[in-house]
C-alpha cells in the first residue's frame, strides 16, 4: 500500500513537472493576445490558490482578500518606481507587506464561520476607503502609473508561470504534510483539534500570512503587467468576490481546484463577458447557487464523480474479472 | 451646542431604520442559524418596488408599504422553499449558506441593473421636503414617519412572536427544533415563515430608506453590514436591545462627521463592525449571538 502511495506521488510529481515544462514552452507558439490572457490567468491562479489556503484549508471564508492584493500591488509599484531594485525583489517586498498587513486581521481569526466572513467584508471595505483616501500612496481615485515597462510581456509570462507553479507546489506540499492534516482537523472542528494539541491560533496565523503574501505577490505582478493600478479596482469588493468565485468554481479546499477555477474564471471573463457585460453578476451568482446546491466541491467534485463513474463502469468489472480468473486458476 | 442637538436628532431618526433592518437579519439568524447575505439585496428590491409603485401607479410609498412587505414575504418563503431548505445546517453548512445567499444577492443586483439601469433613483413625494419646527430646529416629516413606522413594525412583530400561536412556535423552534418536531410543530413551515418575515422586514426597510436616500442596484451592501453590527451589539430577540444598538451605531456614524473627512465617514461603520465582533462578540446586554 505504501509503495503504491509513493508511486502515485511520483506520478503526480511527473505530471506536475510535465505540465509546467509544457507551459514554459508555450510562448513560442502563442499569439501576444493569448499570451497576455494566459499570464493574467497565472496571476489569478496564484491569487485563488492563496485565497484557498485561508478559505479552503483553514475554513475561514474571506470576502476581503482584495485588500491584500491591493497592498501588494501598491507597495510593489512604489518600490519599482522609486528604486532600481530588480522587479522580483519589488514583488517580494509587496508580498511581504501584504502578508504583514494580513496579520493585522489576526484578532478576527477567533471568529468562526459567518462572523469571520462578515468581519472580512468590513476590513476589506474599510481598507478600500482608507487607501483610496490616502492619495499620496495610491494616487486616490485616479490611480498610479508605473514609470515604464521593465519586463517584456514574455518575461512576465515566465514570472507569472513561476508564481502560479510555486503556489500550486506549496498547496500540494501543505496537503501532504502534517500541517495539512492539522489544518483539516481545525476545519472539521476547532475545539476537538485543540483537545488533541493542535494550536489553531498559531497555525491559522501562519496560513493567514502565507495567504496574504502570495496574494500580495500576485498583486505586485499584476501592477507590473498592467503598468497602471487604481485603488478602486485593486481593493474593490468585486476583486475579493473574484477570489471566492475562482476557488468555489474549482473546488473549495481542494489542492488543484482553485487553479482550475481561475482558468475558467478568466476564460469566462474574456470570452463571454466581453460580449455580455451586463450579465456577469447574474452569471456568477447563478453559478454560485448551482455549485453550492448540486456540487459543493465544484469542478473538482465533478471530476471525482466522473472518475468514480468511469471506475464503476469500466475498471471495476475488469478488476472483478481478473480476480475471478485468478481464483479460477488457483482453486 | 445647537449642532450637537441637531446631530443627536438626526441620529435618532436614522436609528429607527437601522433597528428595522437589523431585526429582520436577527430574526432569520436566531431561528435558522443562517446569515442571510441576501438581506442587502432584498433591501435594494424593497426600494425599487416602492419606486416602481410610486412612479408607475402613483402609489404613495407609505401606502405601498403593506404591498411591498407582502411581496418580499412571498419572496422570502420562495427563497427558503427553493434554495435554503436544501442546505446543510449547523457548523458543517457554514460557508455553504453564506455563498448560496451571496449568489442570490448577485442575481438580484444583476436583475436590478437590467430592469432599472445603474442610475441613482429616489422616491420623491409632494411632502418630501416638508418639515416641522422642533425646539429651534426642523424635523423632516418623512424622517419622522420613517422613525414612527420603524418603531411600530418591530413592536408589532414582537407582539406577534409573544402572543400568537404561530409566534410561539417560531420562538420554540429557535430554542430547540428537534423537540418541536417531537411535539408536532411543522418545523419546515415555521422556517419558511420566519425567512419570509425576515425578508419582509428587509423589504420594508428598503422602501423606507428609498424615501430618504438615493439608491441604485448596488444599494444594500452597507445596510447589510450595519444590520450585522446592530444584531451583534444588541443581541437576538429583543426590540429594546436592537433599538439601543441601532442608536449607538447611528450616533457613532453621525458624530464621525465632526472628526473625520467626509470621504471616510462611510468607513466608520465597517471599522465598528470589526471592533464589535472582536471586542464585544457577546453583545452589550449579555444575550450573546455568537457561539
Amino acid at each position: 500500500m505504501k509503495r503504491w502511495w509513493r508511486a502515485a506521488a511520483r506520478a503526480k510529481l511527473l505530471v506536475y513537472v510535465a505540465v509546467v515544462a509544457l507551459l514554459a514552452a508555450a510562448p513560442a507558439l502563442l499569439e501576444p493576445y493569448t499570451l497576455n490572457l494566459v499570464t493574467l490567468a497565472y496571476l489569478m491562479m496564484a491569487g485563488a490558490v492563496g485565497w484557498n489556503w485561508m478559505g479552503g484549508f483553514v475554513g475561514q471564508v474571506s470576502f476581503g482578500h482584495a485588500a491584500l492584493f491591493g497592498v501588494g500591488g501598491f507597495v510593489a509599484a512604489h518600490v519599482l518606481s522609486s528604486s532600481s531594485l530588480p522587479s522580483p525583489v519589488a514583488w517580494l517586498v509587496g508580498g511581504l507587506a501584504a502578508g504583514s498587513f494580513a496579520l493585522g486581521a489576526r484578532p478576527t481569526l477567533r471568529l468562526r464561520g459567518p462572523y469571520f466572513t462578515i468581519a472580512s467584508i468590513g476590513l476589506g471595505e474599510a481598507s478600500r476607503l482608507v487607501f483610496t483616501y490616502w492619495d499620496w500612496f495610491t494616487g486616490g481615485a485616479s490611480g498610479l502609473s508605473l514609470p515604464l515597462m521593465r519586463e517584456s510581456k514574455q518575461e512576465l509570462y515566465f514570472w507569472g508561470l513561476g508564481l502560479a507553479a510555486t503556489a500550486a507546489a506549496i498547496s500540494m506540499l501543505i496537503r501532504r504534510s502534517a500541517l495539512g492534516l492539522e489544518l483539516l482537523a481545525i476545519r472539521a472542528d476547532v475545539d476537538a483539534a485543540g483537545d488533541v494539541g493542535i494550536s489553531a491560533p498559531s497555525l491559522q496565523t501562519r496560513m493567514l500570512f502565507l495567504s496574504g503574501a502570495v496574494v500580495g505577490v500576485s498583486g505586485g505582478l499584476y501592477a507590473s503587467f498592467f503598468g497602471f493600478i487604481e485603488p478602486n479596482d485593486m481593493f474593490g469588493f468585486d476583486r475579493s468576490v473574484a477570489f471566492v468565485l475562482m476557488a468555489v468554481i474549482g473546488g473549495l479546499g481542494t489542492v488543484h481546484g482553485p487553479a482550475l477555477g481561475a482558468v475558467v474564471f478568466v476564460l469566462v471573463q474574456q470570452s463571454l463577458l466581453a460580449s455580455y457585460p451586463e450579465l456577469y453578476l447574474g452569471l456568477y451568482g447563478s453559478l454560485l447557487i448551482a455549485i453550492i446546491l448540486f456540487e459543493p466541491l465544484g469542478l473538482s467534485g465533478l471530476g471525482l464523480r466522473l472518475g468514480r463513474r468511469i471506475d464503476a463502469r469500466w475498471l471495476e468489472p475488469r478488476r472483478a474479472a481478473a480476480t475471478a480468473a485468478r481464483q479460477a486458476g488457483s482453486p | 451646542m445647537a449642532q450637537v442637538f441637531d446631530l443627536v436628532l438626526s441620529a435618532v431618526l436614522l436609528a429607527g431604520l437601522y433597528a428595522m433592518m437589523a431585526y429582520g437579519l436577527g430574526l432569520i439568524y436566531g431561528v435558522l442559524r443562517v446569515v442571510n447575505l441576501a438581506h442587502g439585496g432584498v433591501i435594494m428590491c424593497g426600494a425599487y418596488l416602492g419606486w416602481v409603485l410610486h412612479e408607475r401607479l402613483g402609489l404613495d410609498p407609505y401606502l405601498a408599504l403593506p404591498l411591498v412587505m407582502a411581496v418580499t414575504f412571498g419572496f422570502g418563503v420562495f427563497l427558503y422553499r427553493v434554495l435554503v431548505c436544501h442546505l446543510p445546517r449547523g457548523a458543517a453548512g457554514g460557508p455553504a449558506s453564506l455563498l448560496l445567499l451571496f449568489g442570490v444577492w448577485l442575481v438580484l443586483r444583476n436583475a436590478a441593473y437590467l430592469l432599472f439601469t445603474a442610475n441613482d433613483q429616489v422616491i420623491r413625494t409632494s411632502y418630501s421636503t416638508h418639515s416641522l419646527p422642533f425646539f429651534g430646529t426642523f424635523l423632516s416629516v418623512n424622517r419622522l414617519a420613517v422613525l414612527g413606522l420603524a418603531l411600530v413594525i418591530p413592536l408589532a412583530l414582537q407582539l406577534f412572536l409573544s402572543r400568537t400561536y404561530l409566534g410561539k412556535a417560531i420562538r420554540a423552534v429557535a430554542q430547540n427544533a428537534d423537540s418541536c418536531t417531537l411535539v408536532g410543530v411543522d418545523v419546515e413551515r415555521v422556517y419558511a415563515i420566519t425567512f419570509g418575515l425576515g425578508t419582509a422586514l428587509a423589504g420594508a426597510a428598503g422602501l423606507l430608506s428609498a424615501t430618504l436616500f438615493s439608491f441604485n442596484p448596488a444599494f444594500g451592501a452597507g445596510e447589510l453590514l450595519k444590520s450585522f453590527v446592530v444584531v451583534v451589539l444588541g443581541g437576538l430577540g429583543s426590540v429594546l436591545g436592537t433599538s439601543v444598538a441601532a442608536l449607538i451605531l447611528a450616533l457613532v456614524e453621525v458624530f464621525a462627521i465632526l472628526v473625520l473627512p467626509s470621504y471616510l465617514t462611510s468607513a466608520v461603520g465597517f471599522v465598528m463592525l470589526v471592533l464589535v465582533l472582536v471586542l464585544r462578540p457577546g453583545g452589550l446586554f449579555g444575550r450573546p449571538v455568537l457561539g
